[in-house]
């Protein structure tokens, strides 16, 4: 087996009196979709933050690619944050010419290719988009990127269902022929759990499931079922 | 679970199950059935992922063991196609009745039946079948 490309050794992150994470252990493996599954509020955003060096850990330790996570670690990450906004001002176009001059990797061609695919007009500004196609625009500037590892936070969460499955018909497009590893979060799997072949189940700032999506579906069945069961709990309040 | 048309495949996907192995069973059986026909071009990887919302690299996994069992081939630049050769769909067929006659007879041991039991059930079974009396 590979080396993991990012490793959470007993992480714990506190807001005030809020814990985030909980002695977080988990290792993404190379290469694979991995679903990132839970409950608002369970740490998947932390996990992300964390990764991408934005938040430091209070205790225990990250690494990509086995270094600290900071700027020389995120040459290497495209991600793409929870509720993320763009500026209203620019264009699709100028998006991409942006993303052109300061994203490492940034594949233009790859851009324009999946903004056709996923129904985006390169000559609309993103102020005049809805919610949906901005959260589109804002996925492509993320993954056409030539880069090891892409973190997608929550990409589907409050967006229309035609743009729900523009993303992720543009997702499985991207994915074909490329060995990158993707870190999707969800708190809401229907129709997604195709696409993840690892997954990590969080709950209060821990994984308490981690592990090939196909064993999972082998040993408990489907995603959505487990997610059900596990978090009938939270659902309930 | 509904049942998805790709091309002249059809699928029933029940994300309770591991993947793989439902794409593989299902293009196994449409072959040896002749649903799709030897020489016949099967959809591209990408667009079985698509159509079934499914990660691209579980696709090709299904396809690469399908390429192995030789019964599909791939050419280069133009896409995968069933084999054109009707003895390998013929001998794939019978490896598979074989299989699965070895694993239901697996079965029948565990309930501690011999041949003879098996045979009388079966026949019985038959009957029932074509109107006569139920088991």
């Amino acid at each position: 087996m590979t080396e993991p490309v990012i490793t959470f050794e007993r992480v714990t992150k506190r807001y005030g009196k809020k814990l985030a994470l909980d002695g977080l252990d988990v290792a993404i493996p190379a290469g694979r979709i991995v679903g990132i599954l839970g409950p608002n509020g369970c740490g998947k955003s932390s996990l992300f933050r964390a990764a991408a060096g934005l938040i430091r850990p209070d205790e225990g330790n990250v690494r990509v690619f086995g270094r600290e996570p900071g700027w020389q670690t995120n040459r290497d990450i495209a991600y793409l944050p929870d509720r993320a906004r763009w500026y209203p001002n620019l264009t699709v176009a100028q998006t991409f010419d942006w993303g052109q001059t300061f994203l490492p990797g940034f594949d233009r061609e790859d851009a324009e290719r999946l903004a056709a695919a996923m129904e985006i007009d390169p000559d609309m500004k993103i102020g005049g988009m809805s919610r949906g196609q901005e959260a589109r625009a804002l996925l492509i500037l993320c993954i056409a990127r030539d880069v090891p590892v892409v973190m997608l936070d929550e990409p589907f969460a409050g967006i229309d269902v035609v743009s729900r499955e523009a993303i992720i018909a543009g997702l499985i497009e991207h994915l074909e022929d490329r060995s990158q590893t993707m870190l999707i979060s969800t708190h809401d799997i229907r129709e997604v759990e195709g696409l993840f072949d690892y997954t990590v189940m969080m709950d209060r700032g821990r994984a308490i499931w981690t592990g090939d999506t196909e064993r999972l579906r082998a040993e408990y069945g489907s995603l959505h079922d487990v997610f059900r069961l596990l978090y009938r709990k939270e659902w309930k309040r | 679970m509904t049942e998805q048309k790709v091309g002249p495949l059809r699928f029933r996907i029940d994300f309770s199950q591991p993947l793989y192995e439902q794409i593989l069973d299902q293009v196994r059986s449409a072959i040896a059935k002749g649903e799709i026909g030897l020489g016949e071009k099967m959809p591209s990887v990408r667009e079985l992922a698509q159509e079934l919302r499914m990660n691209p690299n579980t696709v090709m996994r299904a396809y690469m063991e399908l390429e192995r069992d030789g019964l599909t081939e791939k050419r280069r630049g133009q896409g995968t196609y069933v084999t054109a050769s009707a003895d390998r769909v013929r001998s794939f067929r019978a490896q598979l009745a074989e299989r699965y006659i070895d694993s239901f007879l697996a079965q029948m041991e565990s309930l501690g039946l011999n041949w003879e039991d098996v045979e009388a059930y079966v026949r019985r079974k038959r009957g029932a079948g074509e109107g006569g009396e139920s088991l």
